[in-house]
């Protein structure tokens, strides 16, 4: 079992944000998240990714229960997450980002022999901008590798996000609405990423307002309404949910 | 290594100048210098606001010299023993502070009140501290020196080569520390600890890590300070030695590895240059710090770097 999340509730005071939440994800899978705002996708991302404890239910991630646990041990163990609003450390170059996110590829790298590199930092930081430098070529960042994060646009940074997260060398992606705020050049590369990712046996969690975009190339659609799940399955057959359609489509589909 | 070569010519300054006042106010300089450097690293780098680093220098100066006296043992071989207690503290402390995940003045206010504490006790404890009278530190530490065996630290000349040694060490320290993975994520933590957290570095044992060498460098500082100015008060604990340090930090320029003592060079030095009466000296003091901080951000190393950077 890959990732098994079993009635997951999360609680703030009166609101529930996600109530009783089950659901599995298969490794190689790309599972899309829709919902109205407010029905819980983030909450539930944030909830996988250890940056909130859950209220009750559990969280199995490769047989063990991983509810509760911090987000940095969470991404050691191979489930990483990118913030909807990009998060940067901001005066540093984007290259600078990418090699602090390289933090777990070195300590997978070389363990407690690391502290060797206090001495001789050359070698491991050549192999650490090696990877670095495929990531941001993987990402279409490589020309901006030196300039100052501050400096990109949001759908660079949005990018960026995506960048530092992969050099977590994640088994499980989570990205909290990668497209939202991108301009259409952006979201035609972003679903280049995304293939890749695809390509590369990357698992991933996509959140997205844009159900086009997340039919596109998800393999399976999960659709969440005040906190609930309310359908599960193929594109198709979500989509063609009834519940679905009312909760969601039915009133995007009426605005346009 | 490029900073700690900056260093080596200061070793050639006993033999141009045999002027006392010069000798001892780059001695200061020194250790208070290794003092900064290590207040940095927690604050400039880790970005952690301690206020316990004052606390560190002064039982660095205690603990070596009861631990010495008690056990009869040298200088360096009491160190050893001193530095277990201060990793000891800043382990109780930092758990304390970071447990709780207390930041900024929060962070600043819990570590002054621990520092503020062990400043009771030390005042307090007469039979060993002899509290507000302090300790007469007469022993000094010893060296092995070719063709004249075990001989004793003393003097003008050996405590400048003593002391800027130990800075040199401290410096390439840190510069060790600062240019590994532990300075990026040192980085991290500094500029936006979620993300650092979501990033898989587990930003508790970092903010640990760096709290403990500003301690262990403060404490090296306190020891070095205390035996070269044969005297350990109370006074060495307090709020101001915290206060001095951030200063000096602040004046040379954060997060650089040298920046922190020039910062300590000036404040060391401008009381003697500036020949006003001593009311007027301080406020005159106080006056520049003003200025420097407003007016350089990134202290005065942070405007050499500038204009370098721009040529």
């Amino acid at each position: 079992m890959f990732l098994k999340v079993e009635e997951l509730s999360k609680r703030f005071g009166g609101l529930v944000a996600v109530s009783a939440v089950s659901l599995d994800i298969e490794e190689g899978e790309i599972v899309g998240i829709l919902g109205p705002n407010g029905s819980g996708k983030t909450t539930l991302l944030n909830l996988l990714a250890g940056l909130l404890a859950p209220s009750s239910g559990t969280i199995l991630w490769q047989g063990r229960d991983i509810s509760g646990t911090k987000p940095d041990l969470i991404a050691a163990l191979g489930i990483v997450k990118t913030f909807q609003n990009p998060q940067l450390f901001a005066e540093l170059s984007v290259l600078e980002h990418v090699m602090i996110a390289g933090h777990l590829a070195l300590k997978r790298l070389l363990g407690f022999a690391r502290s060797k590199t206090i001495f001789a930092p050359k070698p491991a930081r050549q192999e650490l901008e090696a990877r670095a430098e495929r990531v941001l070529r993987l990402c279409r960042l490589s020309e901006e590798a030196h300039r100052p994060a501050a400096a990109l646009s949001y759908g660079e940074e949005k990018m960026l996000g995506v960048a530092m997260a992969m050099m977590c060398e994640p088994k499980l992606l989570l990205l909290d609405e990668p497209a939202s705020g991108l301009g259409q050049a952006e979201i035609v590369n972003l679903g280049a990423v995304l293939r890749d990712l695809r390509e590369h046996g990357t698992t991933l969690c996509v959140i997205d307002h844009k159900v086009a975009f997340l039919a596109e190339f998800a393999h399976r659609l999960i659709a969440l309404q005040n906190g609930s799940k309310i359908a599960d399955g193929t594109a198709q057959e979500v989509l063609g949910n009834q519940s679905v359609i009312t909760a969601y489509l039915g009133r995007q589909h009426a605005g346009a | 290594m490029s900073a700690v070569w900056l260093l080596v010519p200061l070793y050639m300054v006993p033999l141009v100048s045999h002027n006392e006042v010069l000798l001892t106010i780059l001695i200061f300089t020194y250790i208070l210098g290794i003092l900064a450097i290590g207040f940095n690293i927690v604050f400039g780098y880790a970005g952690q606001l301690t206020m316990f680093h004052g606390a560190a220098f002064g039982i660095g100066g205690y603990a070596t010299f009861l631990i010495l006296t008690k056990l009869g043992i040298s200088f360096w071989l009491a160190m050893l023993p001193m530095f277990v207690v201060i990793l000891l503290l800043s382990m109780i402390v930092g758990w304390v502070c970071f447990k709780f995940r207390l930041r900024e003045f929060y962070f600043a206010v819990v570590t002054l009140a621990f520092a503020e504490l062990i400043r009771l006790v030390v005042l307090n404890w007469n039979d060993v501290t002899n509290g507000t009278l302090g300790l007469l530190v007469l022993d000094k530490p010893t060296i092995w020196w070719p063709g004249r065996g075990v001989v004793k630290i003393d003097g003008t000349v050996p405590w400048y080569l003593l002391t800027l040694t130990a800075l040199g060490a401290v410096t390439i320290v840190s510069q060790l520390i600062v240019r590994s993975w532990i300075g990026r994520n040192f980085a991290a933590i500094r500029l936006n600890e979620e993300l650092a957290q979501t990033l898989g570095i587990n930003t508790f044992r970092y903010k640990m890590l760096a709290f403990t060498i500003s301690n262990l460098f403060a404490a090296l500082a306190g020891a070095l300070f205390g035996f070269y100015s044969n005297y350990i008060e109370p006074a060495q604990l307090s709020i101001t030695q915290s206060l001095d340090a951030i200063a000096m930090v602040l004046l040379g320029g954060m997060g650089s590895i040298l920046g922190p003592v020039v910062g300590a060079f000036l404040l060391t030095g401008l009381p003697h240059i500036i020949e006003f009466s001593a009311e007027l000296r301080a406020a005159t003091y106080g006056a520049i710090l003003i200025l420097v901080i407003l007016l350089m951000p990134r202290g005065v190393v942070g405007l050499f770097s500038r204009w370098r950077h721009v040529s």
